[in-house]
């Protein structure tokens, strides 16, 4: 009887380890080089490039470099390495997605060697004179503040209360770090008039207790930083959205850099409700 | 002096010549039988000049095309220029427009080109555009454009013999959804998956208002490729260059996302006509459906993934933009099937008709199947509240959703004024019908051969409501006119000739009647086609067309493929007998034979035949006539009386019967008959209950007192296990082979 319950045990067993070798035919190896950081990161791409059977991979995390085995009749490099990319790591073949990044933890942020910076296009600013040149560099001072802006509407439009504080807080550190020499006449003369108001809402939204407050005061800084932007001539179209019912009705309006209405504040619950009143360009 | 005519009038001739010359673009396209390998096996396909997709053609504004098909196929086929503004006879659909390409001939086309942009063509015979036979048309611009381009053509690849495909579909075999399942779990939505995913009364309601599994696309593809290839690469192109892509969707029946690893995408025209750029991050694009727009490479050494993944995310293609390190685009993650269901249950009536709950749907704007997207409204989540109809409005806006753009019909403008010229304007309602379980799709529940023409008037307008009422979407496609869709842009309502509407909405379509002959109108989804979804504007007092002597004659083989009949067969090779049925059936009629024969005389011989028409729109109701014939040994069991208190035929009969058989919920077949001997017999049964991914089961009941219940583990697409409890011959088990 014991035998015999030795024998169910065992047989599966035994089965198991046999598919748990997943012997791997016509094999061949080679030598990979893979991103990564830690020892969590060499279980996500050993798992990632790794199939029953077909392939496996095997990640040193101090000399970046794996050894993969592979069946050559069912598969190739390249696909084990799109998987390893797919799982947010990039390797000598293929850059992971940015979301694949963004969503490993942050132990495994590995530093992006292999990504290559962005060429601003290159075409059009050589061919511009320098003038131009000047002047992109004049508006870009301004468009850090707004890029800072949009975060901040982002925020309140997903009704995300600490994610607003945060933005807020750097919108007003770029405001401050605004050199007004730099700017044009007509921007300098209204940035004398509008920054220490700006400034002061920047603050009043990153220290506010509650999105209610932070979205009252978002109001009034989006009504002064619309004065900024019609001087501030941006490169894309800005979009001045109105929601007619917000502040008792009276309305209020905030800056997009998409025509799509997401009113930042409502978010969810009437998240589409506006309009586009203006578009500037 | 007579000589010196001749000569001036052979210079003046030999120069007009010239000029002729200089603006005729002539092709000449061969096409030929081929063996290709796709998808992993060597398969049937055309090419045309040895190639798929057809070659790539190339014309500037005002040329005129002249374009010799010489067909050295055994079978006839045809050419349609799609979207381009030609002569009713020159626009290439057998037997309607054009004459049929007999095999072993050569056809002229000529036509003068009116138009720029980015267009296609295609074969209209058939299933001959599944197997190789389309290709980009395109005319560019007089003036020269400063940016680079690249022409982009989708497509999709089954192993499967279109035909197959087709009668497979017609036949309701889930063949398709094991396929799926086998890279994405639960795409058959069996009751093991709904446990799994613990949406078992999903489900349940699914199947209690009839509906079969849920599916954004009918056909399991092994392959979908960007110009005849899994993945092209355009490695010419140097960071911080910006590119036209003209992009195509050369596919029978797959939508495709659209996604750009390297940023935004700037769409600037679509099905041929300019619009107003739009940036957006991703787009849908239908079948047949065109759009052109303009990536930029925005790093160095490096090449971008621009990815066209299939609607129901099985599989994709991509084109490499740039050369080096390869960018990836995150990809698509699998649809959550079972929100699918949920929302297709709070929307179907039980009746079968969609309830929209009053949300006016258009313009894909609100697209149900966000609640799909894992992208758009998050991963599975089962504890989040109920869904209400306080935030409709916003419930299906993916835009609203989420911080990704998708393209949609009202963000498209035209540049240019678009509105009709002053006059009189016919209004004609559509409402697009379908049904999924028999695959029957029409408009009006009729199809192009159960209607007449439909006559329209030169210098009118018509304007088109359409609403969606099946559960799928259709590329709804007008032939030799482009159409304004009628979206809030008013006098800038974009130009297009593919409207694809998703289902419960309604749109709005009009364009200026200002050609002669008859065009087609129909849903571009082949299998959609060729069952009949369309319809045929007709003008009024148009010239005879020379193509076609005997235009009756010619109407009546169009007609021909939507009347076609499929056939079924399946028989169970079981140790207590064969089990078997074999069905013939088109969009309304049926066939149907069942026969049952044991090894031995108690076991006893049966077979019953019925022939009978659908009814209705849903086609849940099947009067029917046929025979009965049975005999068995009955010293076994003797005689008995059936449930009505009548003498039991069960056992010997032989008799005409009259019957009607109405789907249930459940899809449950009650079957209720009376027979020449006055006999009555009510019967319950239900097949294929998808227990999981391979297991099926079936249960059938009568008032004879006859019960059978069966299992069956499908195998391959032909073979399945199979054993099965009946009344009569017992317990048996064998291997049930399907056709």
């Amino acid at each position: 009887m014991r035998s015999l319950v030795n024998l169910f045990i065992s047989v599966p067993l035994f089965l198991f380890s046999l598919s748990c070798k997943g012997q791997i035919k016509n094999a061949k190896t080679l030598t990979v080089r893979v991103d990564g950081n830690c020892g969590m990161c060499e279980k996500t791409i050993e798992s990632a490039g790794s199939q029953k059977k077909v392939a496996s991979i095997d990640w040193n995390k101090d000399t970046k470099e794996a050894t993969l085995t592979f069946d050559t009749n069912k598969t190739n490099k390249d696909e084990v390495l799109k998987r390893i990319a797919l799982a947010g790591y990039d390797n000598e073949n293929f850059l992971a997605p940015d979301e694949a990044f963004a969503s490993l933890p942050s132990c495994c942020k590995y530093e992006r060697s292999r990504k290559k910076s962005t060429v601003m296009n290159q075409k059009e600013s050589s061919s511009e004179n320098m003038e131009n040149v000047k002047e992109q560099t004049k508006s870009n001072q301004l468009k850090s503040v707004f890029d800072s802006y949009f975060d901040l509407k982002n925020a309140l439009v997903k009704s995300d209360y600490k994610q607003a504080g945060d933005k807020a807080a750097d919108l007003k550190e770029k405001l401050q770090k605004i050199d007004m020499n730099k700017l044009d006449h007509a921007q300098h003369e209204v940035w004398m008039k509008i920054y220490t108001d700006l400034i002061a809402k920047a603050e009043l939204i990153a220290k506010a207790k509650n999105i209610e407050n932070q979205r009252i005061q978002f109001m009034d800084l989006s009504a002064t930083l619309y004065t900024l932007l019609k001087v501030a001539k941006p490169d894309a179209p800005i979009y001045y959205q109105h929601c007619p019912m917000y502040n008792d009705g009276k309305g209020a309006n905030w800056l997009s850099r998409e025509a799509t209405i997401k009113n930042p504040y409502y978010g969810s619950q009437m998240l589409n409700c506006g309009k586009t009143v203006e578009t500037v360009k | 002096m007579n000589y010196f005519r001749y000569i001036i009038s052979g210079i003046v001739l030999s120069f007009w010549y010239g000029l002729e010359a200089q603006k005729t673009v002539r092709y000449d396209l061969f096409v030929r039988d081929t063996l290709v390998n796709f998808g992993g096996k060597e398969k049937k396909a055309y090419a045309v000049n040895g190639r798929i997709p057809m070659p790539e053609l190339h014309f500037t504004e005002g040329d005129t095309a002249e374009i010799y098909i010489h067909n050295e196929l055994r079978t006839e086929t045809s050419v349609h220029w799609h979207g381009l503004i030609l002569p009713n006879e020159q626009d290439g659909v057998p037997y309607l427009t054009t004459a049929p390409i007999k095999a072993g001939t050569i056809h002229r086309y000529k036509f003068a080109l009116v138009q720029n942009g980015t267009y296609w063509y295609h074969s209209h015979t058939k299933l001959q555009e599944q197997v190789g036979m389309y290709g980009a048309f395109i005319i560019h611009k007089k003036e020269k454009q400063d940016l680079p381009e690249y022409t982009m053509i989708l497509s999709d690849w089954t192993n499967m013999k279109p035909f197959e495909v087709h009668r497979r579909l017609h036949n309701a075999n889930d063949w398709s959804a094991i396929k799926k399942a086998n890279i994405q779990q639960g795409a058959v939505q069996s009751y093991a998956d709904a446990i799994a995913d613990k949406s078992l009364g999903i489900k349940l309601v699914n199947e209690w208002k009839r509906m079969l599994a849920m599916d954004v696309s009918d056909v399991y593809y092994d392959r979908f490729l960007t110009n005849g290839k899994p993945e092209d690469e355009a490695a010419h192109f140097k960071a911080g260059d910006k590119v036209r892509l003209r992009i195509i969707n050369g596919s029978s029946s797959t939508y495709f996302w659209l996604k750009y690893a390297g940023g935004k995408i700037n769409v600037v025209a679509s099905d041929g006509e300019d619009v107003e750029p739009v940036e957006v991050d991703r787009l849908i694009i239908a079948v047949a459906e065109i759009y052109d727009v303009v990536v930029t490479i925005p790093r160095e050494s490096t090449a971008f993934e621009f990815l066209a993944t299939s609607e129901d995310r099985i599989r994709s293609t991509s084109l490499w933009l740039g050369s080096g390190i390869r960018q990836l685009a995150s990809p698509l993650k699998p649809l959550k099937y079972f929100e699918g269901m949920r929302m297709m249950n709070g929307m179907i009536k039980m009746d079968g008709n969609l309830d929209d709950m009053g949300m006016n749907m258009s313009l894909q704007q609100m697209d149900m199947n966000v609640v799909m997207y894992p992208e758009i409204t998050g991963h599975q989540d089962k504890n989040k509240p109920d869904h209400d109809h306080k935030g409709m409005d916003t419930q299906y806006n993916s835009n609203a959703l989420s911080d990704i753009v998708t393209l949609n019909y009202a963000m498209l403008k035209s540049p240019i004024k678009t509105t009709l010229p002053e006059a009189h304007t016919k209004t004609l309602n559509f409402k697009l019908t379908g049904n999924m379980n028999r695959y029957v799709w029409s408009m009006d529940n009729k199809t192009v051969s159960e209607t007449d023409k439909i006559v329209i008037r030169k210098g009118e307008n018509v304007r088109i409501i359409l609403y969606n009422n099946s559960m799928m979407r259709h590329p709804m496609h007008l032939h030799g006119h482009f159409f304004r869709v009628v979206n809030g842009h008013g006098e800038y309502s974009p130009l297009k000739n593919v409207l694809d509407i998703m289902p419960m909405e309604t749109d709005t379509i009009e364009f200026a009647a200002t050609e002669s002959g008859d065009w087609f109108f129909h849903c571009h989804i082949l299998y959609h086609m060729m069952s009949g979804m369309g319809r045929i504007f007709s003008y009024e007092g148009s010239p005879p067309n020379p193509q076609l002597p005997n235009p009756k004659k010619a109407l009546m083989k169009l007609y021909r493929d939507d009347r076609v009949f499929h056939f079924m067969f399946e028989n169970d090779f079981a140790s207590n007998g064969n089990d078997g049925e074999m069905m013939y059936q088109n969009t309304r009629w049926k066939f149907q034979t069942e026969w049952r024969l044991g090894y031995l005389t108690e076991h006893g011989y049966e077979a019953e035949a019925h022939f009978g028409r659908y009814l209705g729109k849903m086609q849940w109701l099947f009067p029917y006539i046929g025979f009965d014939w049975r005999y068995r040994d009955m010293h076994r069991d003797g005689v008995r009386q059936n449930f009505f208190g009548q003498y039991n035929t069960k056992d010997l009969r032989s008799a005409l019967c009259f019957g009607i058989q109405y789907t249930l919920p459940f899809l449950i077949i009650a079957d209720g008959r009376v027979d020449s001997d006055g006999k009555f017999r009510l019967q319950l049964m239900r097949e294929d209950i998808p227990l999981t991914k391979r297991l099926r089961s079936s249960l059938m009941f009568n008032s004879d007192g006859e019960y059978m219940a069966g299992l069956k583990y499908i195998l391959n697409r032909n073979f399945a296990l199979s054993t099965h409890y009946d009344s009569d011959m017992g317990p048996g088990a064998g291997i049930t082979l399907t056709y």
